[in-house]
C-alpha cells in the first residue's frame, strides 16, 4: 500500500469518526434530555404530593378548635391528647390542647415547652398555625395554633413525617429509583427516598418550599445520571450502521472509478492501436520513399545522359543497374512489409464465445458515441442462440469497426433517422450477425472496393478498418461481406458477419 | 576565389543509393556535386567560401535536415538550401522556409524540378556573392582616399559643382578640380554616374 492510499483510508476513518460522534453526541443529547423531563416531572408530582399533606394539616389544626368545645369539665388546666384524630389520620401522632390559663403537659421536655410557647405567640400574631420544633433525622415535627380567642384553647400536633409520605400515589418506585428525595429545614435533613449517588456523569436537581406557611420545608430531589444509562445500544447501532454506510459509499466510488478507469484504458488501446498503424504507415511511405526517389533519379538522369549528342553509355549503363537495385529495393520494401503486416492464424486462440455478450460489449464501449450522436440502437438477438468460435479481441475490433462505420455514416443523417439495428440469428452452421445503419449506404462504384485496403469514402480516414476486420474474420473462419442493397427501404448499408458455430452439429 | 571554377552541389542524404542517383542526376547538368552521408560531417568540413547550393534531406537518423538548416542559417552560411522530404507536412515546411530555406522539394523529385531549383540557387547565390564581391572592393577603395578627398566626394554626391565645392571648403577651384582627378583614379571610376551608384551609399554610412 502506497502512501496515498494510507492517507485516503485516514480520511475514510476520520470522516467515519465525525459522523459516529455526531450521531452519538446527538443521541446523548435527546437521552439526557429525557430524563431531565422525567426528572422534572417527578419533581413536581412529589412537591404537589407533598404540599397537600402539608395543606391537610393545617386544615386540620385549624378544624381543631371548632372539634372540642373549650368548657370541658375536669384538668382544664392541662393538655389532653384527642386519641381519634391520629386513628384517622396516621402521621399525626399526638395532639395537644391546653385550655387558656394552663399549662403545657408536665411531661414534655422544658424545651419543647418554650418551643410551643413561642410559636403560640406568633400564631397568635400571623393567624395560622405555626412550626414550633422541627427534628427532621427523626422525622418528628411539633405544630402549635394558637386559639381563635383568649378564652380558646391551644393547640399543639406532632407530626411523624414517615407517614407524611403518599407512596400510593408516589410517581417513582421508592425501591429502585435513582431519584434521591428529602426534605430540609434549617441545616436538617429528612430523606424521603434514598435513591442513588454517584461521583461522575450528571447531575439534576430541584429545590421548592412545600406550599404551606405552617411547614416551611424545602423540597429537595436529585438525581444523578451515570454512564451506563447513555444509550450505548442505539449509539453503538448508530456506528455500525454508519461504518457500513461509508464502506458502500466508498465501494460504490471505487467502482465508479475503476470502471471509468476501465473504458479510459480501452480507449486509449484504441488510440494507441491506431498511433500504431500511422506509424506504420508513415515508416512504410519512408521506406518505400527512399528506394522510389533513387529509381526517379537514376532513370531520369540515364535518360538526360542518352539524350545528349555523344551518349556516355557507360555511366547511362551504370545508371540503369542502380534503377534496377533500386526496383528490387522497393519490392523487397514491400515484401518485409506483407511479413509484419500478415495476421497469424487466430483459429488456433479462438473459443467458444456468446454473441450477444460481444455485441453487448462492444455496444457499451462506444455508448457515450451513440448517446451523444443521438442514435437509436436496437439489437435483435433469440435467446438460444448457440455460441461461437471467435478470438475474442478480434471479434471484439470487428463488431468495433463495424459499429463506427455505421456511426459515422449517420454522420449527414437526420438526428431523427439515425437508427442502428443489430440483428442476430443462426443460418446453417454459422451464426450471422447484421450490422445496419440509416445512413446513406454504400455507392454502386464503392462496393467492389470496399474491402480493399487504404480504400476510403472519408477524408482523412486511412481505409484499414473494413479491410482489417475482413482478414480478422477470415483468420477466423469466418466471412465478412457487404449485404446487397436492401430493395425496399433504400437507404442505409448492412454489413453481414459470419462465424462458425463452436459445437458443429 | 573558387567562382571560376562550377558551381558545387552539396548533397546530404544518409542513403546511399538516393546519394548516388541524385549525384548522377545533377552531375549531367555540369554541376559538381559533393555527397554527405553524415551530416556533422557535413558541417564540420564543407567549404563555406565554395559557391554553390546546398540539398537536405529532412529525415535524417541523428541530426535531422531542419537542425542542420537551423545550424547553417546560425552559422551564416550563404549557400542556399533546398531541403528534400519524404513526406512534407504544412508545419515542416513553414518552418524550413522561416529558417531561411529556398526550395523545399518532395520525394521522389523529379528531374527538371530538382535541377531548375538547383540552377536558380546557384545563379542566386552567384549573384550575392558578386555583390558582396564589390561591395568590399568599393570598401577597400574608399578607405585609400584622404580626408580631404573624401568631403570632395561628399559634396560632388550632394551634386555640387567645383566651384561650389571650392567655396564651401575656402579651396580654390584647381585645387578642387586635382582632388576631384584623384578620387576619381583611385576609386576607378570612369564617369560620375558610376561614382555615384557605387559610391553613394558608402559616403552616407561613414558621414559624420
Amino acid at each position: 500500500m502506497t502512501l496515498s492510499h494510507w492517507r485516503r483510508a485516514l480520511a475514510w476513518l476520520l470522516a467515519w469518526a465525525l459522523v459516529a460522534a455526531v450521531g452519538a453526541g446527538w443521541l446523548v443529547h435527546a437521552r439526557l434530555l429525557a430524563l431531565e423531563d422525567a426528572f422534572v416531572t417527578d419533581a413536581r408530582i412529589v412537591h404537589r404530593l407533598l404540599s397537600q399533606r402539608a395543606v391537610q394539616h393545617d386544615a386540620v389544626m385549624a378544624m381543631l378548635p371548632l372539634l372540642q368545645p373549650p368548657a370541658e369539665g375536669q384538668g382544664s388546666s392541662i393538655a389532653m391528647p384527642l386519641p381519634r384524630l391520629p386513628a384517622a389520620y396516621p402521621q399525626i401522632a399526638q395532639v395537644l390542647r391546653r385550655l387558656p390559663g394552663s399549662a403545657w403537659p408536665a411531661d414534655l421536655p422544658a424545651a419543647l415547652g418554650s418551643a410551643l410557647d413561642a410559636a403560640e405567640a406568633r400564631s397568635r400574631h400571623s393567624g395560622h398555625a405555626e412550626l414550633a420544633q422541627a427534628d427532621l433525622p427523626r422525622g418528628r415535627a411539633w405544630l402549635a395554633l394558637a386559639g381563635p380567642a383568649d378564652q380558646a384553647a391551644d393547640h399543639a400536633l406532632l407530626l411523624d413525617l414517615h407517614a407524611t409520605i403518599p407512596w400510593d400515589e408516589w410517581p417513582m418506585d421508592a425501591q429502585t429509583s435513582p431519584v434521591r428525595v428529602r426534605l430540609q429545614y434549617k441545616g436538617q435533613a429528612f430523606g424521603v427516598q434514598a435513591g442513588r449517588r454517584l461521583a461522575h456523569g450528571w447531575h439534576y436537581d430541584f429545590h421548592k418550599l412545600l406550599a404551606s406557611q405552617s411547614q416551611p420545608f424545602d423540597v429537595v430531589l436529585e438525581r444523578d445520571v451515570g454512564w451506563s444509562e447513555l444509550p450505548w445500544g442505539p449509539m453503538l447501532a448508530w456506528a455500525a450502521a454508519s461504518a457500513a454506510a461509508l464502506a458502500a459509499l466508498r465501494t460504490l466510488l471505487r467502482q465508479r472509478v475503476a470502471a471509468r478507469r476501465a473504458e479510459e484504458l480501452l480507449r486509449l488501446g484504441q488510440v494507441a492501436r491506431l498511433n500504431q498503424l500511422g506509424e506504420l504507415a508513415a515508416g512504410m511511405a519512408h521506406e518505400l520513399n527512399q528506394p522510389l526517389t533513387a529509381l526517379l533519379a537514376s532513370t531520369q538522369a540515364a535518360q538526360r545522359l542518352l539524350d545528349e549528342e555523344e551518349p556516355d553509355l557507360d555511366t547511362a549503363r551504370h545508371a540503369m543497374g542502380q534503377a534496377v537495385a533500386q526496383a528490387r529495393r522497393a519490392s523487397a520494401v514491400v515484401g518485409r512489409l506483407r511479413r509484419v503486416v500478415e495476421r497469424p492464424d487466430l483459429s488456433g486462440q479462438a473459443q467458444a464465445l456468446a454473441l450477444p455478450a460481444a455485441v453487448h460489449d462492444a455496444l457499451h464501449l462506444l455508448e457515450p458515441e451513440l448517446r451523444r450522436r443521438g442514435i437509436a440502437v436496437q439489437v435483435d438477438a433469440p435467446a438460444d442462440l448457440p455460441a461461437v468460435r471467435a478470438e475474442p479481441v478480434a471479434l471484439q475490433q470487428i463488431i468495433h469497426n463495424l459499429v463506427m462505420n455505421a456511426l459515422q455514416a449517420m454522420e449527414q443523417s437526420e438526428a431523427g433517422q439515425r437508427r442502428l439495428r443489430l440483428a442476430l440469428g443462426q443460418q446453417g452452421s454459422r451464426v450471422l450477425l447484421s450490422v445496419r445503419d440509416t445512413g446513406p449506404g454504400v455507392a454502386p462504384e464503392a462496393r467492389a472496393r470496399l474491402f480493399t485496403p487504404f480504400y476510403t469514402t472519408r477524408p482523412g480516414g486511412l481505409g484499414l478498418g473494413l479491410s482489417l476486420s475482413e482478414s480478422l474474420a477470415q483468420a477466423m473462419g469466418g466471412e465478412l461481406s457487404l449485404a446487397p442493397p436492401a430493395a425496399a427501404d433504400g437507404a442505409g448499408a448492412e454489413f453481414h458477419l459470419l462465424l462458425p458455430l463452436a459445437h458443429q452439429p | 576565389m573558387t567562382s571560376s571554377l562550377s558551381p558545387l552541389i552539396h548533397l546530404v542524404d544518409d542513403d546511399a543509393a538516393v546519394r548516388d542517383s541524385l549525384a548522377l542526376l545533377i552531375g549531367t547538368v555540369g554541376l559538381r556535386v559533393q555527397a554527405w552521408a553524415d551530416p556533422q560531417d557535413f558541417l564540420a568540413q564543407f567549404e563555406r567560401s565554395d559557391v554553390g547550393a546546398i540539398v537536405l534531406d529532412v529525415r535524417m537518423p541523428g541530426t535531422s535536415g531542419l537542425a542542420v538548416l537551423d545550424m547553417l542559417a546560425a552559422q551564416g552560411v550563404d549557400q542556399p538550401v533546398i531541403m528534400l522530404t519524404g513526406h512534407g507536412t504544412v508545419e515542416m515546411c513553414r518552418r524550413a522556409f522561416k529558417a531561411g530555406a529556398a526550395e523545399f522539394l518532395e520525394k521522389p523529385v523529379d528531374d527538371e524540378l530538382l535541377i531548375e531549383a538547383l540552377q536558380a540557387a546557384v545563379r542566386q547565390h552567384v549573384r550575392s556573392r558578386e555583390r558582396h564581391q564589390a561591395d568590399r572592393q568599393a570598401r577597400e577603395r574608399y578607405a585609400q582616399l584622404s580626408g580631404r578627398e573624401r568631403e570632395v566626394l561628399g559634396l560632388i554626391v550632394e551634386g555640387l559643382t567645383n566651384k561650389e565645392i571650392g567655396r564651401a571648403l575656402a579651396l580654390s577651384p584647381r585645387t578642387v578640380e586635382t582632388h576631384r582627378a584623384n578620387l576619381f583614379a583611385k576609386l576607378e571610376a570612369d564617369s560620375l554616374a558610376q561614382l555615384i551608384r557605387r559610391y553613394a551609399a558608402l559616403v552616407e554610412d561613414t558621414a559624420p
